[in-house]
Order: structure tokens, then sequence, then C-alpha cells
């Protein structure tokens, strides 16, 4: 199982766009960016709705169980941050609740040969500093 | 078809000499392959009067020094001093392949005759995708904190994707790199000219990002590569046989989601620029004579035979097999080794070698009879460039 106490990650900086999302997960909370006229999600969020143009966007809660969409086992260590987590898992997870918004995780709590495609997870909050949380996935049910 | 179809054509192609790492400016480089396509056309600098290139380096993390680790047009026009200069861009979007073909509509509309179009590529010193810092910005906050550090992995998780969905395994990967590192041994100007490989080699080699080993992804060099462009008529009074353009298209993919590519879109970015590509050109895959296809990760080839319409979505690892895509098969792919075998050079390449091959230039790996030369300059994942080159402009 991958080791990731001496990976440094990168802290995410929100943005105008992003904001809501962040904070929503500080509160241990799934937020996606979804569109008010076609009903669209999507992520990253994004100025307009690029299925229908529409500029009537809002952050809603959806359920963090999903299904593993595609993943990659790194092995790689050219980013030294996460050198000693290597191989490691990273998965893009499609949440039941928003489906075709792809979001990004490492798979957390199980070895990386775990990740498949159409494995079910659901979202787990790591906290990285007082402002952000970080939304990760580990197996569902687990 | 379109009106402009065969009314441009390629002359010359030039090279720089292709170094692992960065011995002399990138400069030097790029100008070495734009005198050599000058020189190979049978042209004089005076004669140059269209400049264009995309100057991006794939490299994060390391600083953009124009000379250095990129070569702008600004650059080009200061060290050349063309007299006769009238036109030249640096596209931003859209590749290598752009450019070019916005070099081809600057010689359409007649504001320049004789357009040379190069692509520098630099290896920094270091660690290749530099990601130094703790914060993670723009579209990084969602895939930086996850240790999705470069490119590489953004193509593993589409190419991981397309493997389970179509119960196929990397094995037969190795057909392709296999092929393309044999073909290289026909190109002199390549970086692993004169290193074979073999099936141990591919299967023993290290694992970068699953699915991708070491030679599923093209050699980080420093090097440049340059062609001429101009008129038909034109090209018809120089050195070197023509290749016509008979079509080209393009479709910028829209990636929401950062560096994570989606399997879902790549057939967009691709079709898309295929379909105005054949629809210009009045071609089908079928009269395709021969192929390039980028393969900065040996995936993209994959995308790029089903996407562009060789093959079925799903089938082109059966499809690459049983000798169909060597230089006597049914559809010869990356004549010249692709950026597998080439290093690092972006699309340019796989363009001079459709060019080549159209005119029939391409020395020991020239495919009998090439008439139709089709070309995929980058991975339809990201951007969509294609293009037709061909021998006889009827």
């Amino acid at each position: 199982m991958s080791d990731w106490t001496k990976v440094t990650r990168p802290i995410p900086v929100p943005d105008e766009y992003t904001k809501p999302f962040w904070a929503a997960a500080k509160r241990r909370s799934l937020e996606m960016q979804r569109c008010q006229t076609c009903g669209h999600f999507q992520h990253p969020p994004y100025a307009t709705c690029t299925q229908c143009i529409g500029v009537d966007l809002k952050f809603e809660p959806v359920r963090g169980q999903g299904k593993i969409y595609a993943y990659t086992i790194m092995y790689h260590t050219g980013d030294k941050r996460f050198a000693a987590a290597v191989p490691y898992a990273s998965i893009v997870v499609e949440l039941d609740d928003a489906p075709g918004a792809f979001m990004a995780g490492n798979l957390l709590g199980a070895d990386y040969t775990e990740a498949k495609l159409g494995r079910r997870v659901e979202v787990v909050f790591e906290d990285l500093t007082d402002d952000i949380t970080l939304p990760q996935f580990k197996l569902a049910g687990e | 078809m379109w009106d402009n179809r065969c009314k441009i054509a390629v002359s010359g192609v030039g090279y720089s000499k292709v170094s692992r790492s960065a011995d002399i400016p990138l400069a030097a480089h790029a100008l070495e392959a734009v005198k050599g396509a000058i020189a190979d056309s049978g042209l004089k600098l005076e004669d140059i009067d269209g400049l264009a290139t995309y100057p991006e380096l794939p490299a994060t993390g390391h600083a953009e020094v124009d000379g250095i680790s990129v070569v702008s047009v600004n650059c080009m026009m200061a060290m050349m001093n063309l007299p006769n200069l009238t036109w030249h861009i640096q596209v931003g979007s859209s590749n290598i392949g752009g450019a070019f073909q916005q070099a081809a509509n600057a010689l359409l509309a007649g504001v320049c005759k004789y357009a040379v179009v190069w692509r520098a590529m630099h290896n920094p010193k270091g660690t290749y995708q530099n990601l130094p810092g703790n914060m993670a910005t723009g579209a990084g906050q969602f895939t930086g904190p996850y240790g999705f550090g470069g490119p590489g992995q953004g193509h593993a998780v589409a190419y991981a994707r397309w493997l389970e969905k179509n119960g196929q395994t990397r094995d037969k990967m190795a057909t392709l790199v296999l092929n393309q590192r044999k073909n290289t041994q026909h190109n002199p100007h390549a970086y692993f000219y004169g290193t074979e490989l073999t099936r141990e080699d591919y299967f023993a080699s290290r694992m970068v990002a699953y699915p991708f080993c070491l030679f599923d992804c093209d050699i980080p060099v420093q090097g440049a590569v340059a062609v001429v462009l101009t008129t038909a008529d034109r090209a018809r009074d120089l050195a070197p046989t023509p290749a016509y353009l008979a079509g080209y298209g393009q479709r910028l993919h829209f990636e929401t989601a950062g560096r994570i590519g989606s399997l879902s879109n790549y057939m967009e970015g691709g079709s898309s620029s295929a379909k105005l590509t054949w629809e210009r050109s009045g071609f089908s895959p079928k009269d395709v004579d021969v192929a390039q296809i980028y393969d900065g990760f040996a995936a993209s080839v994959i995308y790029g035979l089903e996407s562009y319409g060789f093959c079925k979505e799903g089938e082109a690892l059966d499809f690459i097999q049983d000798g169909r895509i060597e230089l006597d098969g049914e559809l010869p792919l990356n004549t010249f080794g692709g950026s597998l075998g080439t290093g690092r050079i972006h699309g340019l390449w796989h363009i001079i070698e459709g060019a080549l091959q159209a005119s029939g230039r391409a020395g020991t790996r020239q495919v009998k009879d090439a008439n139709v030369s089709f070309v995929g300059a980058s991975a339809p994942i990201v951007t969509g460039t294609t293009f037709i080159f061909v021998r006889d402009p009827y």
C-alpha cells in the first residue's frame, strides 16, 4: 500500500470559479457546478455551461458515491513530492449524481492493484491545512 | 472538395542534430534546420518571406528563454535578418500543425511566396516536468494534489480505460513500438538511429505510468526540424519533387478536466479534424498509401487510427498486428520512426515524413508507389491537426 505520510501534496489555491467547491469540501461535503438551464454537471468549474452555453451556474451538493472511470499507476518519481508513494494509483471518478463530471483522486486505503474500471468508490476527506480539505476516494463499503 | 486542393506544396525539409541534452543554444538547432530546408529547396535566404512556428516548451517548471528553451518568430527574424520578409506568425494553440496551416493560408492569400515553418524542442537540464512549490492553481487545483504531475499520467488514464473497456492488454503495443524502432534505422537524423530495440527490451522496461512503459514514451531531446512551403506552381520550379497539400483539418479539443485526458472525447478532436481533411481532399481512409500518426505517447496512435477512421473504435491494437503497418504492409505507419524513434520534436517531423513519402524522397524507407500520404500531427486527445499530401496533384 502506498505510503502517503511522506508526500507533500501541493495545496489547491481557490479562485473565483472554484471557491464554492473548496468551501464545501471544508464542510466535508461535495458540491459540483451545475447548469441551472440544462442540468449539466461539470468539473472543474467553468465560466459557462459547456453543454448548452448557459450562464446560470450554481454549486449543488452531490453524494460522494461513484465508480472508477479511469486510472493510472504512477511509477515514475519525476515529481519529487510524490516519490515516497510510488507506485500509487491516481484515479478518475465519475460520481453517480454528476455523470460526465470527472474528479481526480487517489485510491486510499487499498493496494494500487485494486484500481480497476468500474470499481465502486466513495469520497473521504483529507485535511491538508486549516483552510483546505481535499476530497479523496476509498473503495466503497470498506 | 476544397477549392485550394493541391495549390500549396511542401518543398525542402531540414533537420538539426538531435541531441539528448542542451549542449548548444536551441536557436542554433533551429537555424540549422531552417537553413537546411532552404538549401534543400535550392532557395537562398533572401527568397524566404514568410515565417511560422509554435514555440511552446512542453517541459513544465522551466524558464522560457528565447533562443535557449524556445525559438520564437522574433528570435528567428533576428538571426536571419531576412531582407524580404512580408509575413510571420507564431500560433498559441493547435500546435505546430496549426502553424503549418497558417503558412499555407498565407501563401494562398498571396501575402508571402516562400514560407518556412520550424519546430524547435528543448530538453532542459534536470527533471523534465519540474513541479516545485506547494501550490496548485488553475485546473491544477484538481489534479496536482493527487500527483497527476504531467501529461504522461493524463494520457495514461485514457489508455488504461481504452484497454479495460476493450478487453485488451498492453502486450500488443509492442508491435507498434518495435516496428517504429525498426523504421528508425532508416532515418539517420533520428535520435535512436543505430540503437535497436528488442521484444525482450520492451517487456523488461520499467513502468513510467501504467499502462505506459518507458518505450511507450518519446524521449526528451534537443533539436529542430523545418520545412519550406510554397505555392504549387512555384514548387514545381524548385529542385525537390513537390508534395502537394490535398487537404487539412484542425480541431482543438476542449479539455474539461485539465491534465486528465478523457477517453470519451478523443474521438471528437480526431474525427472532427479528419472529417474536414477527408472532405477537403476527396480521399477516404481506404485511399491512404502511407500514414504518419503522432506518437508522443504510443497510445496516441491508437486514438488516431480509430478517430481518423482507419479502423473501428476498440480495434486499433489488433489492426496494427500481422505486418499491416510495416514498410511493405497495407498501411505503413510512422515510417520515419515516429517521435518514439526521432525523440520528442512534436508533429512537424510527422508532417515532413508525410511530405517526403508523397514526393518519393524517403530514401530506404520509401513506401513503394505512395501517392496519398496521411498525417495526424498531434494527439487527438489534445488537439487534432490532420493533413493529406499527394504526389499526383489531380
